[in-house]
């Protein structure tokens, strides 16, 4: 493992792009211009073939793994022992020191702070690193045809691959200080590109969203953090090696660590899954900070497929999944996630049924997805949750891209009303967009359905309401993504009118792509450019489910089981199991094995849900259009509170920011009349004093100047000779 | 009529001191205001090289010197300050210069 190329030099994945970024940053506006997409495409291309050769190697080292023994060794469940884990570290430098080691006795903080530069590569990582990388390629090859012309070419490849490196540093990070690193790179690049088009003010204002609802969410992270610190007195994960107890999840996972902690310790041993947690419902957008990722839609689309879709939103789900030895004998912990998650899910799926803007469904479907990636690493199934993250990444960013094509083809027009039977003008697109729609469904044997599947059958296994909320989801899911594909590409062709988007229409205009003249009735709206990676990311769409397949040996479940992240996990969630509740989904022993009938029966299910949502779609927007309509004119009340989203906004707006403010403008006036005040006060009194000088002394006369120094002189005089 | 002794020097020192000072501070030209801060410092002089005389060393002089080519230097400075003011206003009357108070 130490001797692979892309160990010993895994520095080069997130330098290449960073590299890249800043050629394209710093030349890009003088030299490159219209060129400075190939730094970029050769960075993140270089650090994609990295990506893969690391994983490759890996599955080459399959057999040659460190074992991980039970902590507890004196426990009698010895069948879980012993478990091949495959990681590796690689150090690339010390990043910071501060303090001295001293003994340290319990309940004493830590006095020594240290945080490597270092990767920390196992099969979790790889399989990031190859979703982030090679997604990225494809996305980067896209945006070429899709932003020629813009003004801000530069600009916009330079973000995008400083965006890979700080993803990159986010999922190869060995402590917690570097995953911070890059979740907060992630962050602003995901600000600079939300507001990419910083002229419009709906653009700036999302982009503020954005990055003001993230720092809620990492305000939580970075206390999760300092306590990790506090407690388990380092931030890396597994210290000097998986076998040691030197490391946060490693001392977690030990119970003699534990017991050795102090009452007030154990009580923030409690409380760091919930700071983490917050952390991650921030940035992958659930419930109560999901409002950032629907306005994120502001920025160019492949920036909304990559960043908002595929890969930043994840960094949650992996963060969760990272650290499963935190969470897994956290009870409480994973029932918030499951109940949040869940109810997310549910929630954006409702949402998106009455949305208009084919990229505001998109976006709402991820959120809704994303839930279900955090109910899988909930319910202890985190293998499940990684693999509906990876398949996720291929079809959203498949849908996105595709809708992106729309748009630049409708002269950034994305109201599904104003358009309808758009196969007739981008075949290509109507089939990428339609495996695109049955991977999200779950269509049976495309990716999705096997990925999800994994994860409502392990909540069926969690709890019974569980599982049933999401197969209700997916039968929303199912039916919302249907009704925008038969609305845009099925029935009567309807384009909407391109001079109406040209002058002056900023609204029609505000995803993101200002079209140049549409005059050209001819002109190709499926440049190859577009279409190679619309083509690959569909070919991943439909068989990036086969890659779990459960009866091969080598599969992606067995291949991630192999994380010491998620062989921990399972050893802590065995030792303290949950009432009434038995792990399956780390996929230790043989996947599929044990809990075969139930995720057949659930397959079974979720299939034929996905068709009944599909059939539904069906019948109401292309079969009977009409039927549709007087079906929402029918539950008007209810059809209104949907479409406006159940008015979180607007409560968000009144029950936080304008609290906030009116504090605000109390604060600001404390400042302006008592604070200015006083300080006023204090200018005012040699003011005051030196205008009594200027009548009385200073008047101009030379002469006067002269009498004052000669009676001063003497007054000295005077005092000297009478002492 | 005795030898001269100190007290005659000084009281020249004094005198010359005095009709210094009551110049400055009744003049307003600022060629006669410094002519007579020159008169002052003639006036220092004096006591220093008295002194100097009088306890037979020379520190006095060496002052004397001093005092001498600092008020040189100044004098040119102070002139040409004097001509550059005259050529703005076209008078040498000090409370022409008023508005200049701080």
């Amino acid at each position: 493992m130490q001797d692979l190329f892309a160990v010993k030099y895994s520095y080069l994945i997130p330098l290449l792009p960073l590299i890249g970024a800043a050629v394209s940053g710093f030349f890009g506006a003088k030299w490159l211009k219209q060129q400075s997409h190939w730094p970029i495409w050769l960075g993140v291309g270089a650090s994609a073939v990295l990506s893969f050769a690391l994983l490759l190697g890996m599955f080459q080292n399959w057999d040659k793994g460190e074992v991980v023994l039970r902590p507890d060794a004196s426990s009698p469940e010895a069948t879980r022992e012993g478990h091949l884990s495959l990681s590796v570290t690689s150090h690339w430098y010390e990043w910071a020191r501060a303090g001295e080691q001293t003994v340290i006795r319990p309940g004493d903080s830590p006095t020594l702070f240290t945080a490597e530069a270092a990767a920390f590569i196992d099969p979790l990582t790889a399989v990031m690193l190859c979703v982030v990388t090679g997604i990225g390629f494809f996305i980067t090859v896209f945006s070429k045809g899709y932003m020629a012309g813009e003004a801000g070419y530069f600009r916009f490849f330079a973000y995008l691959g400083l965006f890979i490196f700080a993803m990159t540093i986010l999922v190869m990070g060995e402590n917690l200080v570097m995953l911070y690193l890059g979740w907060e790179g992630v962050g602003l690049c995901s600000y600079l590109l939300i507001g990419y088009y910083y002229e419009r003010p709906s653009a700036r204002e999302a982009a503020k969203k954005a990055f003001i609802v993230n720092r809620i969410g990492d305000f939580g992270f970075g206390i999760g953090i300092m306590l990790c610190f506090l407690i388990f007195g380092t931030v890396s994960f597994y210290g000097d090696g998986i076998g040691t107890i030197t490391g946060v999840l490693t001392k977690a996972a030990s119970p003699e660590f534990y017991n050795g902690l102090l009452p007030w310790q154990k009580e923030c041993v409690f409380w760091i899954p919930f700071c983490l947690m917050l952390g991650a419902f921030g940035k992958s957008a659930q419930f109560p900070l999901y409002v950032w990722l629907p306005d994120a839609m502001e920025g160019p689309t492949p920036v909304s497929a990559l960043i908002h879709a595929a890969t930043m939103v994840t960094a949650g789900v992996y963060m969760i999944a990272r650290c499963s030895t935190l969470f897994a004998g956290n009870h409480a912990a994973l029932v918030t996630i499951a109940v949040i998650g869940a109810f997310t899910a549910i929630l954006a799926a409702v949402i998106a049924l009455r949305q208009f803007d084919l990229k505001k469904v998109f976006a709402y479907s991820t959120i809704s997805q994303l839930g279900y990636m955090f109910v899988g690493v909930a319910v202890l199934a985190p293998v499940a949750g990684i693999f509906h993250l990876v398949t996720h990444a291929f079809f959203k960013a498949l849908l996105f891209l595709s809708s992106g094509v729309v748009m630049h083809a409708m002269a950034g027009e994305l109201d599904m009303r104003k358009m309808s039977g758009l196969r007739r003008v981008l075949p290509i697109t109507h089939v990428c967009i339609g495996i695109g729609c049955l991977a999200l469904a779950g269509f049976p044997l495309v990716s999705g359905y096997f990925s999800k599947d994994d994860i409502v059958a392990a909540a069926f296994s969690f709890h019974w309401a569980l599982g049933a909320f999401l197969l209700l989801t997916s039968f929303l899911t199912a039916y919302y993504t249907f009704r925008l594909f038969f609305r845009v590409f099925w029935g009567p062709l309807v384009v909407p009118e391109a001079p109406a988007a040209e002058h002056g229409h900023d609204s029609h205009d505000s995803h993101g792509h200002r079209h140049k003249a549409h005059d050209d009735a001819h002109h190709n709206h499926e440049p190859p450019s577009m279409m190679i990676p619309l083509i690959v990311l569909a070919i991943g769409a439909v068989f990036a489910g086969y890659l779990n397949w459960p009866e091969r040996e080598h599969s992606l479940g067995a291949f991630l089981a192999k994380s010491p992240s998620f062989i921990l996990g399972d050893i802590v969630a065995a030792r303290d199991p949950m009432p009434g509740f038995t792990p399956h989904g780390f996929g230790l022993e043989s996947p599929g094995a044990t809990a075969q009938p139930l995720f057949t029966s659930t397959m079974i299910l979720g299939g034929l849900v996905a068709i009944t949502g599909i059939l539904l779609a069906l019948l109401l927007h292309w079969w009977n259009r009409g039927l549709a309509d007087q079906l929402a004119r029918a539950l008007d009340g209810v059809v209104t509170l949907v479409e406006n989203k159940f008015y979180v906004d607007e409560i968000y707006q009144a029950g936080v920011i304008e609290p906030l403010r009116m504090c605000g403008r109390i604060l600001y006036g404390f400042d302006r009349f008592v604070v200015d005040g006083l300080v006023n006060l204090c200018g005012w009194i040699p003011q005051l004093f030196g205008f009594g000088l200027k009548l009385t002394i200073q008047r101009g006369y030379l002469q006067g100047y002269a009498t004052t120094m000669l009676f001063g002189v003497m007054v000295i005089l005077v005092i000297i000779f009478l002492r | 009529m005795t030898e001269l002794a100190l007290q005659h020097y000084l009281a020249v020192g004094a005198i010359m001191f005095a009709i210094g000072l009551i110049g400055f501070m009744t003049r307003r030209n600022l060629i006669v205001m410094f002519l007579c801060t020159e008169l002052m410092f003639q006036g220092v002089a004096i006591n220093l090289i008295a002194f100097a005389r009088y306890h037979g060393n020379f520190a006095g002089q060496a002052f004397v010197i001093f005092v001498l080519v600092i008020a040189a230097a100044e004098a040119s400075l102070a002139l040409g300050l004097v001509v550059l003011l005259f050529r703005q206003k076209n008078t040498l009357d000090a409370d022409a210069w008023r508005e200049m108070r701080g």
